[in-house]
Formats: structure tokens, sequence, C-alpha cells
């Protein structure tokens, strides 16, 4: 198989993507052909989920093949492309994010397996365990209140959001302890520091993939995108000249 | 499976083959008759109906596999919410347009189409499917009758897939396969019936509803 991918996955607030991104510019920093693509960012499937989440019609089964189309739209337009000629892709959520999302609302694993059964496994995939409190205080640091989903109140296990929100997110984790269990992942312990975090995953990274079959990106042209936008202070011919 | 008190006719066919008008005759009588009906189609749900429509270019030119899997939202979302505590309640639902086009449409394109078949895997099974049937020069007519030529739009001509330069012939040569694959999945499907449109009006009416009349015998 051509090209490098590599996927984030963990629960909201567990800053996996903070540390993809931090990943995606140390790969570009080592001169790679590398593309980062996060979940739910495909423009025409992106607006109808959000308009399904605002008037609260997803339920399980659309909210599965929604975000599978989601995926699917940067799948053939981001990520194999980019694989095929070679690159190295970051994946910010991957399939695995579905299994456990789908999978806590009680989709079965046959269906959602199916329905990804076009994109390829990850050549490595890092999991941010977080106890959920911990990441249940991150998010509510950011902002007052917890999104109608992402508390799992389409569910209707309880009115009570947090509640709501612990039972989704224990079943999540415990679907995503599987993917751990049977070696589909590796398990990181996401509550420390950013930079002790990042300095963790770029150790498993240099340990378990090999760059070597990767062709930079040439120097030159790093060089000269690094330049496009800078102001250049051009010494004038004449100017030389009077000063020599 | 839920049990279902009520009946789950498809209607199915290529464009301008007159489905939509018979879906509207066959509810009407089935009303007469007492019958409470509902009906679902392609791209009329509430979630992606009307993005799909205005945005029809876009979707058009999208890869098969996000294009397959928006198809099936809409169509989950109309089944989940409409058509099954529908069913449940004792209606008849009409179906104008279910499965085995978004199947057909991609599959003429080379899409996978048994990957098609398991997105739907946990959809309702029509109790009768009727396939609408008429040549592409009738079908090309009936457009051109209708002053809607410029509606015809380049995937519903099939002019992706390279067959010719001209919309019109390419529509023609498309639609030649279309309905070769139609034939070939009523061959093979159980309670489906390839009905064609070349009579009047009343006669294909008679004729969808000599088909789907034994199958509603016990509640109407």
């Amino acid at each position: 198989m051509k090209g490098i991918l590599i996927a984030f996955e963990g629960i909201d607030g567990s800053g996996k993507s903070t540390q993809a991104k931090l990943v995606y510019q140390w790969l570009r920093s080592k001169g790679l052909p590398v593309h980062q693509t996060e979940w739910n960012s495909s423009p025409l499937v992106r607006d109808a989920t959000k308009f399904g989440k605002e008037t609260k019609r997803l339920i399980p089964h659309t909210f599965h093949l929604i975000h599978a189309a989601d995926f699917a739209d940067r799948w053939a337009r981001q990520i194999e492309p980019v694989l095929e000629v070679g690159g190295v892709v970051i994946s910010d959520r991957y399939v695995y994010t579905s299994m456990a999302r789908d999978g806590a609302r009680g989709l079965s694993q046959n269906i959602i397996t199916n329905t990804y059964s076009f994109a390829r496994k990850p050549d490595i995939t890092l999991y941010f365990d977080v106890p959920v409190e911990v990441a249940l205080r991150r998010i509510l640091d950011g902002r007052p209140e917890l999104k109608y989903y992402e508390a799992g109140l389409d569910m209707q296990w309880t009115f009570d959001p947090l509640e709501s929100y612990r039972i989704l997110q224990t079943k999540i984790k415990t679907i995503y302890s599987d993917l751990v269990n049977s070696g589909q992942m590796i398990s990181l312990d996401a509550t420390k520091s950013v930079s002790e975090i990042q300095k963790h995953v770029r150790g498993i990274i240099n340990e378990k993939i090999d760059f070597q079959g990767i062709e930079p990106v040439y120097l030159e042209d790093r060089l000269a995108e690094q330049s496009r936008g800078a102001r250049l202070e051009w010494v004038g011919a004449s100017e030389n000249e009077d000063s020599d | 499976m839920i049990d279902l008190k009520g009946k789950f006719i498809v209607i199915e066919g290529p464009d301008n083959v007159g489905r939509s008008t018979h879906v509207r005759y066959l509810t009407q009588r089935l009303e007469a008759y007492g019958v409470a009906t509902g009906e679902i189609g392609l791209l009329r749900s509430d979630l992606l109906g009307g993005m799909m429509k205005s945005h029809s270019n876009e979707a058009h030119s999208l890869n098969f596999l996000t294009r397959s899997l928006l198809y099936a939202t809409d169509l989950y979302d109309q089944i989940l919410n409409k058509a099954i505590p529908l069913l449940e309640a004792g209606f008849i639902i009409v179906a104008d347009r279910y499965t085995l086009t978004p199947l057909i449409r991609e599959e003429v394109r080379n899409g996978d189409g048994s990957w098609i078949e398991s997105l739907y895997q946990t959809v309702p099974t029509p109790d009768v499917t009727i396939v609408l049937d008429a040549g592409p020069k009738r079908q090309l007519d009936r457009l051109l009758y209708s002053e809607n030529l410029d509606k015809l739009n380049h995937f519903e001509a099939g002019m992706d897939m390279g067959l010719d330069a001209s919309i019109t012939k390419s529509f023609l040569k498309y639609q030649k396969v279309i309905r070769q694959t139609y034939k070939k999945i009523v061959e093979k499907t159980d309670n489906c019936y390839l009905i064609s449109t070349k009579g009047r009006m009343s006669e294909v009416h008679d004729d969808i509803w000599s088909c789907v009349y034994p199958y509603l015998k016990d509640i109407i």
C-alpha cells in the first residue's frame, strides 16, 4: 500500500486535535508531503449535518449515514488521492469514531463496517485516553453548555444533559477500549501536558512508521513557498554601484 | 422485522415515464376506498431533500460513495421517521422511487452495487414493486412536448459517461442501458412487475391497479 495514513482518535476534549495539528507541523517541517483532514468538514455535507443537528432530526441510522457521506467525500477528494501518490495523511478522527459513536447509539458493528468498507486501515491509530470527567471539564471551560447530540440527548436515556453525556461517553469509551484491546489502536494517557503527550506521540510514530519510502518535497519548492508571502528588500542596482 | 399492518407499494422507473402521475392516481384511488396513504420518494426528506435539489449540480459531481451515502441518508430519514410509523399504523405507503434508482444509476457507472445494497440492508421490503417502462425515444419526446428539455441536466442525460457529445443522443443511449438494467432486475425480484407505458394513461393505471390489487385484498 502506498502512502502513510495516521489516525487520531478519542472522545471530545481528549486533546487529539491539538496533537494531530502538532504532528502535522512536525512532519511538514521534515519536508514530507503531508495532508491533514478533519471529521465533518466536507462543505456540502457539513451544511446538511448542521441542519439535521439544529432541527434535531437526525436519528442513529441517519446520523451514521450522513457522517459516512462526509467521510466518503473527504476520502475521495483528500485521503485516497494523497495516499495514491505516496503522501502522508493525518486524519483527525477516522472510521473508529463511527464505530464508537454509532455503536454507542445502538447500531451494529456489522452495519458500520459495511458502510465504511471502502476505507483502508490506517498504518497507525493513536487513541487519546482521558477520563470522562476530565474531558467534560475541558469542554465546559470553553463554552457554557453541552450540545444536544454531543450529550446524547437524542437517545432519551435521561433529560439531564450531564447525566446523558456521562452515559454516552462511557459507552463510547467502552468501544474504544475494545478497539485498543484488539490491537487496532495504540492508547496514550491524555491527561498529561500537551508537550509531554506530543513527545510520547512522536516517539511512537518514530518507532512504528518508516518514512524512508516517502519522497520529500523539493527543498527549492519549500523555500519558495515559505518566501511567497514575505516582503523582500531588494537593493537597487544603481544604488549598489554608488556605494561600491 | 417489525410487524407492519400496512402495505408498501413501490413505483420505480426512469425519468419521464409518468411515475409521479401514476403515484398520484394510485393514492387517490386507494383513498377512495377509505385507506389512508402516505408518500415517500427520492430526495423528499426534510433532512436532505431541499438541499440536494437546490445543489443538484454539486451533488451530481460528487464521487459515487458520497452521492450514494447522501441518497441513503435521505431515504432512511423518510423510512424511519415516516414510512415505518405509518405502516405500523396500517397506512398504505406508496414510494415514488425507492432503492432501485440509486442502485441502478451507480451500477451503470461502474459503482459497487453490492456495497450500495449493503447500505439498504435494513430497509423494509416492498409488498409489491411496479417498474414503469418506456422506450428512450418516447421518453425524450415526452420531455420535449412538456417543454422541459432545458431541464435535462448533464447527469440525467448520462453525459458524464462519455456516451455521446450530443445531450439528446447521450440521453437515448443512457436510457437504453438503464432500461435493460431495470428489466434484468424485474426478472430476478419477487413481486416485481414491469408495466409498459405505451398506452393511454387510464390503461396504464388499470394495469398498475390489477398488479397491486391482489396484495391489498385483505385491507381494502
